[in-house]
């Protein structure tokens, strides 16, 4: 999004016909589709936004346009991870992500209070402390 | 093999490391020698910078040291950065067996020995061991376990499922071998029965393998490096075709190509598959053996084996014809675009050579046989949207041009070809999707240009995956990637209908029962 701005940034710049009407129509273009993605995407993302966890099983579920829904058996987790971006420490959140042994399923919780994610590790590492195999 | 003391590679490496380094290092020298000869230097620099060079080559062999010790495969590297890698016998999954045409001349051979994690840099490579000690090495590692009396008594199940499997071996013909062979190595105590042997006839497949094609693609990157050279060939022929016309030029240009890259193909698989033989070791461990220049030689510990892959490009499905691979941890990269875990099974062979071996290896005919079901009209559907839609958009494109600018009538006649075939494509791909659940193995299919048949082991699958785009919700289908450690990590059943897919979660991860279908706030705004 920053980079299709500054393209046309770099365009208003460079071209010395400017500004001319089909610069104004592209510059109304992005405003207007920049707007409804950031009014849309976020909402729309944190309804579909879930995720779960039993004795059993870790659940997610995430995405908007295109959604993922992943489950992950509680016996076959290897890793438990939990991580912070300055941005996500400055809000008081946390990710954990959650690994098996294929790297087609790490499953992601974004965005969880800080408390709750540790508290989330401390459960998940509990329960995987029984270790009956990996599968590979 | 004496346990505890520290082996080293085998001393004829000390002629071959310092030439890899030379190899390695040629820039480097390159740059030193050119310097010199400009700046007047002593010729005694370069000499120095050789030495230097072959010192470290040397240094290679006096600083690797490896052991297998209390459980432990322990190896030692590096001069000054000196370096210990340790990891359980028990996590060996396969052990990779390579001569590069150099090593051969020298009675020399590469071993990899490849772990459960897969990563690789966890990957052993011992760079290079006699051939006998490299044979006794993998016996060690891969059969040392079976050997052990706990392991030896009772009833084998590997035989046991191989037994069961005979009549369907017997049927495929002459190809597929069953008799029992005693090995030629050092190891011979160890029996072993053959699988599958190259019938030299099966080169014939080999053109319709799109190995020809990469070949010719990196022979034509390669030799474009050096177009300078060959601008006068060029522009002869750019005469001879004025002189023809296009028509014949066209021709001309496709007979040659189509010639050119059958041969390549041809070149590959003798190259990569001379010799091929599938056998399988009492110990439990499946072992290939192939390469004309270089040989390359791996074994799968069986009871690791996730599954196969049964690959069938078009142009092999038409001739009747297909590739079998295994699924496996601790491989990497043995097909490009691949991930890790793909050795080959069988190479491009006709289709009863593949389906006997896999009913062999996985010790059931039904997943390479089974009907599978359907997925429906919302896939049908999206089968012939999703191929129709470029197809369209490129005519719309191509119409657009011829409009506006003149496009050649040849070039837009062109644009049309794809739509036309787009139905068919459409189809195929269809005709080819499905999946079925096998009790102890998922069978998915998917694919017409490029179809492939999966098995994948039930209690190799570690977890799932749903995808669902916005259009595939409104069609009411999902994408199921069934999650592995082996192999391509993770395999997909596309476009089940939301319902099937829902149950088959179910089924493949049983604990996932409770969690119900998705929420209805599907769609916000």
């Amino acid at each position: 999004m920053m980079s299709i701005l500054a393209a046309q940034g770099i365009w208003w710049w460079r071209d010395p016909a400017s500004p001319q009407p089909l610069q104004w129509w592209v510059l109304a273009a992005t405003v207007v589709t920049e707007t409804a993605y950031l009014v849309v995407m976020p909402q729309w993302r944190y309804r579909v936004h879930r995720w779960e966890v039993t004795p059993e099983a870790v659940y997610t579920q995430t995405g908007w346009f295109n959604q993922e829904r992943r489950i992950a058996p509680i016996v076959r987790i290897q890793t438990v991870d939990l991580a912070r971006g300055p941005v996500a420490q400055l809000l008081g959140l946390a990710s954990v992500r959650v690994t098996t042994a294929s790297s087609a399923g790490p499953l992601r919780i974004h965005g969880l209070d800080h408390a709750l994610a540790v508290s989330l590790v401390e459960q998940l590492t509990e329960l995987t402390v029984s270790d009956p195999g990996d599968a590979t | 093999m004496s346990e505890g003391e520290f082996r080293r590679l085998d001393v004829r490496m000390l002629l071959v490391h310092p030439v890899q380094e030379a190899v390695r290092f040629f820039p480097a020298l390159a740059a030193v020698f050119i310097t010199g000869r400009t700046s007047g230097r002593s010729p005694w620099w370069d000499l120095g910078a050789l030495v230097v060079v072959v010192l470290l080559g040397m240094s290679r062999w006096f600083t690797t040291r490896y052991r297998i010790s209390g459980g432990q495969i322990e190896l030692r590297t590096g001069l000054l950065n000196r370096k210990l890698l340790a990891t359980p016998a028990d996590r060996v999954r396969t052990v990779d067996v390579t001569a590069p045409i150099w090593h051969r001349l020298l009675g020399l051979t590469r071993v990899e020995i490849g772990t459960a994690s897969g990563t690789h840099s966890d990957r052993i490579v011992l760079d290079a061991l006699a051939a006998p000690v490299a044979e006794a090495l993998r016996a060690e590692l891969l059969h040392g376990r079976a050997a052990r009396p706990a392991d030896a008594s009772g009833v084998d199940p590997v035989a046991a499922r191989h037994d069961a499997a005979g009549p369907d071996l017997t049927e495929t013909g002459a190809d597929v071998a069953d008799r029992p062979e005693r090995a030629t190595d050092s190891v011979a105590a160890i029996p072993e029965t053959v699988l599958l042997h190259l019938d030299p006839k099966w080169v014939r497949y080999a053109p319709l393998t799109t190995s020809g094609l990469l070949t010719a693609l990196a022979v034509w990157g390669f030799a474009l490096q050096f177009l300078g050279d060959v601008i006068g060939p060029i522009e002869a022929a750019v005469n001879q075709f004025e002189a023809w016309g296009l028509w014949i030029t066209v021709v001309v240009l496709v007979v040659a190509a189509t010639v050119g890259i059958a041969l390549l193909a041809v070149t590959a698989y003798v190259l990569a598959y001379w010799g091929f033989r599938l056998t399988r070791h009492v110990g439990g461990t499946l072992q290939t053996t192939r390469g004309l220049l270089t040989t390359r030689s791996t074994s799968i510990e069986e009871a690791r084996l996730r599954g196969v892959e049964l690959s069938q490009p078009l142009l092999l499905r038409l001739a009747g014809a297909a590739h079998l691979s295994a699924i496996t941890t601790g491989l990497h990269h043995a097909e490009p675009g691949g991930g890790g875990g793909v050795a080959p099974l069988v190479p491009p062979a006709p289709q009863q050579a593949s389906l006997g071996v896999g009913a062999a290896v996985l010790g059931d005919p039904e997943p390479l046989a089974v009907p599978l079901q359907p997925h429906g009209p919302a896939a049908r559907r999206r089968r012939y949207v999703r191929a129709v839609w470029p197809a369209l958009v490129l005519v719309v494109v191509a119409g657009l041009l011829e409009w506006r600018v003149g496009l050649p009538r040849v070039l837009f006649g062109a644009a049309l070809l794809p739509l036309l075939a787009a139905p068919f494509l459409a189809a195929d791909r269809y005709a080819g999707l499905g999946h079925a659940l096998l009790a102890r193995y998922l069978v998915t299919q998917e694919g017409s240009v490029y179809r492939r048949r999966v098995a994948v082991a039930r209690d190799g699958i570690i977890g799932v995956v749903v995808r669902e785009s916005y259009f595939q919700r409104r069609a009411g289908v999902a994408t199921v990637v069934a999650a592995t450690a082996a192999g391509r990590q993770g395999y997909a059943v596309l476009d089940a209908p939301a319902p099937v897919a829902d149950t088959l979660v179910v089924d493949l991860i049983p604990q996932a029962s409770h969690f119900g279908r998705r929420s209805d706030c599907d769609e916000g705004s």
